[in-house]
């Protein structure tokens, strides 16, 4: 059995961050299923959001309501005050520990718009701003050298918490296959979204909710599931995500008919409204008829007339994604798009320093945080704002490190039964590994993935989910008898698909329970059959608890409100 | 249409490797290739003036692209790595007009010339597939070379960056194959046929620069291959002057292209100075 | 849609003596990327096939593999584009142990690369409260540099880590130049000396391999480049490849053409009579077959223009930037 003072599971901004505050302190680690420098926060693009005025008369009050009102009013207001209030102070330290920003004729970072925002917000780096955060991040891991351990491609297999006391995880160490107990004070988790259970994705082959469900299966609620953002600008059939950058720096969407379609929709916003109110924008113009040639099953994203200087110098990213993965060439023609599934809104429900909540009404897990996509605090209700994932996952990536540096100098060590943790671990394997299987491991992920894009995706009902529901189930039993023909223990990725596809089926099941029942429209959670946004019943949050039997159960808590008093969403 | 270019010798055929400005003279006279070789131009910089100084180097190499263009000839290199150095010049040059014409200011305040950006530059082994023909080749061989198995080391700067090779596929090329094939011989493709020679660090790290030599030589002596090929001289110098401390036992001929074809064309080991070699012709290659 | 061969590189150290090809038929549907073909594999015909993937969009760097001996980036490769002869050879990175099938182990990777103290090391006593100014230009400067996604690609293909793992390779002196040209950092000399010392920028013979393989804009062989330069401006001289430089830059300025007795002394040390042994045999052996350069060592025709324009040295300094400089490496 291994032991540390915190561990901390996933190597993004959140988990990075996090670190980089109890290091020195405490005896601290890292854990990633990949490599610290692969972890997906490094895929965001366009920027992170902080109301530093350096192009305008912008304010944190400005960011404050609009990221209340692009939260569709789901947000909790407390935490999103903490969130716009910390941003200038974040971004000046990163820019300190190292990141190369894009800079102004004033040499001060530069800043531009995006989409819901009312200013120009969103701090950049070119378009690879979640890269350049990263690698800043993984620079200063290095920096502490031993100080820092960091177990990069191991998987964690389960959370321990008993008695609402966290005691570590067993995890398997990939290149070996080998399962090892680790023992700890408290446990982290920055641990990603769970994007990947849609066809069409902005995410990463790892974003399977691994976290998530560790969470859940170890008896922590999960909150406000059913909220999946569609970012507008998937490269189509891909997913890949474009940035929004491209908007904000003033690129056009087009229907078939080449027509800018978003002035029925945000006329005064246009293409930089909110991502979901664009998404359902784009969904209606292809629904009804208006995608372009030849399938109609896609809209465009237009940069040229921003000419090849800016593109190049502003989104070289998109031009190479275009021309790399659809040969197309932004420079002299519109790029084929559609939404695609991209932003966990959802997750481990936290309070404002991290620490992971273990019911509806205020008790905390000793021992047990979460920051960054996997959580939820909630700073973006029902629709994040763009660029404000990136400030989430170092505002509250820090908090959580102070104050598990503050919580775990207090803490004794509770004790961990590593024989039989390891033993259910490798139970659980075997089970997977040796019943004599007929079912495709491929087949199953594949309905899954088909059947949340058409039946959960931007445009949602109650008959389509209801149809969902059972689908899931059926695929739940089918994996039951998942095959998988690689018996090896070294570098197993088949072993690690099939316990991200387990996941990915347990999460989806909360993901249409919780939209199911939500009859209102919100945000990314849009049904047709309940177009309308209902405060009275369901201004909200959905927590859902697994049971016994490995049902779940939804129950609710209220939304926090200090300032901002709900009302009609018009850009 | 009559062949006829403006020669730039580099310094190595101009020093240590003289017997490859005997084999190019000879084999270009035989073959009524018409070469007017530039006494006036400087060294091409060998990439080495421009990790000191970028700009002089490009300048300096402009010059040389004037000096042609004035003669009215486009450019016949015989060392791979002026060729690579040039092209990429060239290309820097015309794919930004505003460093072209601060290049061109410099240029011309020193000298007076003017680069404008016409003239060709082409390794010789590109001039003869391209304007001679392998067809002519051919029939112009007197001797040919069934009994030898060559092995083609290209030469990093024939290949790399892609983008200032003249090769179809630098990824995979087949062109001095194809040369060594229209002479009768056997053309051997061997694992580090596209590998780097270390000539460049000799100086920095030998023990570095003589494994990277000895590898390709092994490779292509593994392969079958009787003699190695090359197009630059300065693989050439590292494979053949330094092949005794490098492995003693490998016994490696290391030919010129330009030879290789000389000796298809009817000329002695003699005639090509191949005896300056510091590895003797040695096996099939000793038989020509 | 063609039917293509995968001939994939398989090793299992628990099961296999030695490695295999294992072929895969594969019908590729237009516009199939290398990594969705190996999907579609692993899918439908071996779920034990084995490889690194992540992001699936060309920023995280876990798929890079070699395709037909060249390393790239999977996801963002056309399958299409990589067929040979109705086949598309798959290998796991060069220069690395193989841990299974594609999986290398990158362990010498992340070693080399903490090697060049990759952080920022500003000015300690200068802490302002706002941000750190820079021009656009100074960002500018970096920005192909800090585009290394650290995959790896460039390291398979080094041709000098071939033959000598300690050399600092060309991911981690593209991580240097990344810090060298940051107008906020502090340490330029010592990272400059750092890597002007033996396996570091001057051990690089410039055979292009990382520029080649590399997916992005950090293109390694550029940044050696630029990073020589700069140490020849700061004046750390005191070893063979800023010698060798010197030598070259001296010689050519002369006569404009290189003097080929004078530059392996130079390069050395005139005084460091070990290393000036240690050029004895060869010259020897060129001497005893005429092929020693010309003791005298002649100038070039019009020598005089090349000298002014030596003359002008550091007035014609020239710093590129992106905006001036084409993309040193593999198309993009």
């Amino acid at each position: 059995m291994l032991s540390h003072d915190v561990l901390i599971v996933g190597s993004g901004l959140a988990g990075l961050r996090a670190a980089y505050e109890v290091v020195g302190h405490l005896d601290v680690a890292v854990m990633t299923k990949v490599y610290p420098s692969r972890s997906h926060s490094g895929a965001a693009q366009g920027g992170v959001a902080a109301a530093l005025a350096n192009v305008d008369g912008d304010s944190i009050e400005a960011h404050t309501y609009d990221t209340v009102k692009g939260a569709d009013f789901l947000g909790d207001q407390d935490s999103i005050e903490i969130l716009c209030g910390d941003a200038p102070r974040t971004i000046i330290e990163m820019e300190h520990l190292g990141c190369a920003f894009s800079r102004t004729s004033e040499n001060k970072i530069a800043q531009r718009a995006f989409g819901g925002h009312s200013f120009n917000r969103a701090c950049y780096s070119a378009d690879r701003t979640g890269h350049a955060l990263l690698h800043t991040l993984f620079e200063q891991s290095m920096k502490l050298g031993g100080s820092l351990q960091v177990y990069s491609e191991w998987y964690v297999v389960r959370l321990v918490i008993e008695d609402g006391i966290c005691r570590g995880v067993v995890a398997m160490d990939i290149k070996t296959g080998r399962l090892e107990t680790f023992h700890a004070k408290t446990v982290m988790f920055g641990t990603g979204g769970y994007g990947r259970a849609f066809k069409i994705t902005s995410n990463a082959y790892a974003n399977t909710g691994d976290g998530i469900v560790a969470a859940y299966r170890a008896g922590v609620p999960l909150q406000d599931m059913e909220f999946v953002q569609y970012h507008p600008t998937g490269l189509y059939q891909h997913g890949i995500l474009l940035s929004e950058a491209a908007r904000g720096e003033g690129g056009y969407l087009l229907n078939g008919d080449e027509e800018r379609f978003m002035q029925k929709y945000a006329p005064s916003k246009m293409e930089l409204g909110p991502r979901d109110i664009v998404s359902r924008s784009e969904q209606t113009e292809i629904n009804e008829g208006r995608g372009a040639w030849p399938k109609k099953d896609y809209v465009l994203l237009d940069l040229r007339h921003l000419g090849k200087d800016k593109i190049m110098e502003k989104l070289p990213q998109i031009y190479h994604l275009a021309k790399d993965f659809i040969g197309v060439d932004a420079i002299t023609d519109p790029v084929p798009i559609q939404p695609t599934a991209h932003y966990s809104m959802g997750g481990i429900p936290t309070d404002n320093d991290c620490q992971v909540y273990l019911d509806e009404n205020g008790a905390r897990i000793t021992g047990f945080f979460a920051a960054g996509e996997c959580a939820c605090v909630s700073v973006h209700g029902a629709n994040r704002l763009g660029t404000n994932s990136l400030l989430e996952a170092l505002v509250f990536g820090r908090r959580a490190g102070k104050k598990m540096l503050e919580a775990t100098r207090e803490t004794d060590w509770s004790p961990l039964n590593e024989k039989a943790e390891l033993a259910a671990a490798r139970l659980e394997i075997d089970e997977l590994v040796h019943t004599k299987a007929t079912e495709s491991l491929a087949d199953i992920r594949e309905e899954l993935k088909t059947t949340m894009t058409n039946q959960v995706g931007v445009y949602r009902n109650g008959d389509d989910m209801e149809s969902a529901a059972e689908k899931i189930t059926e695929l739940q039993d089918r994996f039951t008898r998942v095959k998988v023909s690689d018996k090896g223990k070294n570098f197993n990725t088949n072993l690690i698909e099939t316990l991200e596809l387990s996941h990915m089926l347990e999460y989806s099941e909360l993901i249409v329970a919780g939209a199911l029942a939500r009859k209102e429209s919100r945000g990314a959670h849009s049904r047709t059959d309940y177009p309308k946004r209902d405060d009275e019943n369901w201004m909200r949050h959905t927590m859902a608890f697994r049971q016994e039997d490995g049902g779940y159960e939804l129950r609710y808590k209220p939304v926090k409100i200090t300032r901002y008093q709900p009302e009609e969403r018009k850009y | 249409m009559s062949l006829k270019y403006a020669l730039f010798t580099g310094c190595v055929a101009k020093g240590a490797g003289r017997e490859l400005m005997t084999a190019t003279e000879l084999v270009c006279r035989k073959l009524g290739i018409e070469l007017v070789e530039m006494t006036d131009a400087a060294c091409c910089g060998a990439g080495v003036i421009s990790e000191d100084n970028e700009m002089v180097a490009d300048i300096i190499n402009a010059r040389t692209f004037a000096l042609a263009e004035e003669r009215g000839l486009d450019i016949m290199n015989i060392c791979i790595t002026c060729q690579g150095v040039h092209r990429k010049c060239q290309v820097k040059l015309s794919s930004n007009p505003d460093y072209m014409s601060r290049v061109n200011a410099a240029l011309k305040e020193q000298t007076g010339r003017e680069y404008k950006g016409t003239v060709k530059i082409r390794h010789f082994g590109k001039i003869l597939l391209e304007d001679y023909g392998l067809d002519k080749l051919r029939q112009a061989v007197t001797k040919p070379l069934s009994n030898i198995n060559a092995g083609a080391f290209y030469g990093c700067y024939a290949l790399r960056p892609h983008e200032y090779s003249d090769l179809e596929n630098p990824d995979d090329p087949d062109e001095m194959e194809r040369i060594i094939e229209a002479l009768g011989a056997k053309p051997v493709k061997y694992p580090e046929r596209l590998k780097c020679c270390g000539f460049p660090i000799l100086m920095m790290n030998k023990r570095n620069s003589m494994a990277l030599s000895g590898n390709a030589i092994k490779s292509a002596k593994d392969a079958g291959s009787d003699c190695v090929i090359t197009q630059c001289p300065l693989c050439h110098l590292n494979m053949d002057a330094y092949q005794p401390e490098i492995d003693p036992d490998l016994n490696m001929p290391i030919v010129h292209i330009q030879q290789l074809i000389g000796l298809a064309l009817g000329m002695s080991h003699d005639d090509l100075k191949m005896n300056t070699h510091i590895v003797r012709p040695t096996g099939a290659v000793a038989s020509i | 849609m063609a039917q293509v061969t995968f001939r994939i590189f398989r090793f299992d150290p628990e099961k296999d003596k030695e490695s295999r090809y294992q072929d895969y038929e594969l019908e590729l549907e237009p516009g199939i990327t290398l990594l969705n073909s190996l999907n579609r594999i692993k899918s439908e015909q071996d779920s034990s096939l084995t490889y690194r993937m992540s992001c699936g969009s060309a920023i995280c760097g876990s798929c890079a593999m070699r395709v037909n001996g060249h390393a790239l980036l999977a996801c963002k490769t056309q399958a299409s584009g990589l067929v040979k002869d109705g086949v598309i050879q798959v290998d796991p990175l060069g220069n690395m142990e193989v841990l299974k099938d594609l999986v290398v182990d990158l362990e010498p990777f992340w070693k080399s690369l903490k090697q060049v103290d990759p952080w920022l090391q500003p000015d300690v006593s200068d802490n302002p409260e706002n941000e750190r100014l820079q021009t656009p230009e100074q960002f500018q400067r970096i920005d192909d540099a800090t585009t290394c996604i650290l995959c790896g690609a460039c390291y398979s293909d080094c041709n000098v880590l071939g033959v000598d793992q300690e050399f600092l390779g060309p991911a981690s002196l593209a991580k240097a130049n990344r810090f060298i040209f940051d107008s906020r950092d502090a340490k330029t000399r010592d990272r400059i000396e750092f890597i002007s010392e033996m396996n570091g920028v001057w051990d690089c013979t410039h055979c292009g391999e990382c520029s080649t393989r590399c997916p992005t804009e950090a293109k390694p062989l550029a940044r050696i480049m630029e990073v020589r330069e700069a140490a020849m401006q700061a004046g750390v001289h005191n070893n063979n490849g800023a010698r060798h430089a010197l030598g070259f830059r001296e010689t050519v300025g002369r006569s404009g053409r290189l003097n080929e007795n004078y530059l392996p002394p130079r390069s050395v040390g005139f005084l460091n009579i070990p290393a000036l042994i240690g050029l004895a045999p060869v010259g020897l052996r060129m001497f005893m077959r005429g092929k020693n350069p010309p003791i005298i060592h002649h100038s070039i025709d019009k020598a005089d223009e090349v000298r002014k324009i030596f003359s002008k040295f550091e007035d014609y300094r020239h710093h590129p930037t992106r905006s001036s400089r084409p993309d040193d490496g593999a198309s993009d």
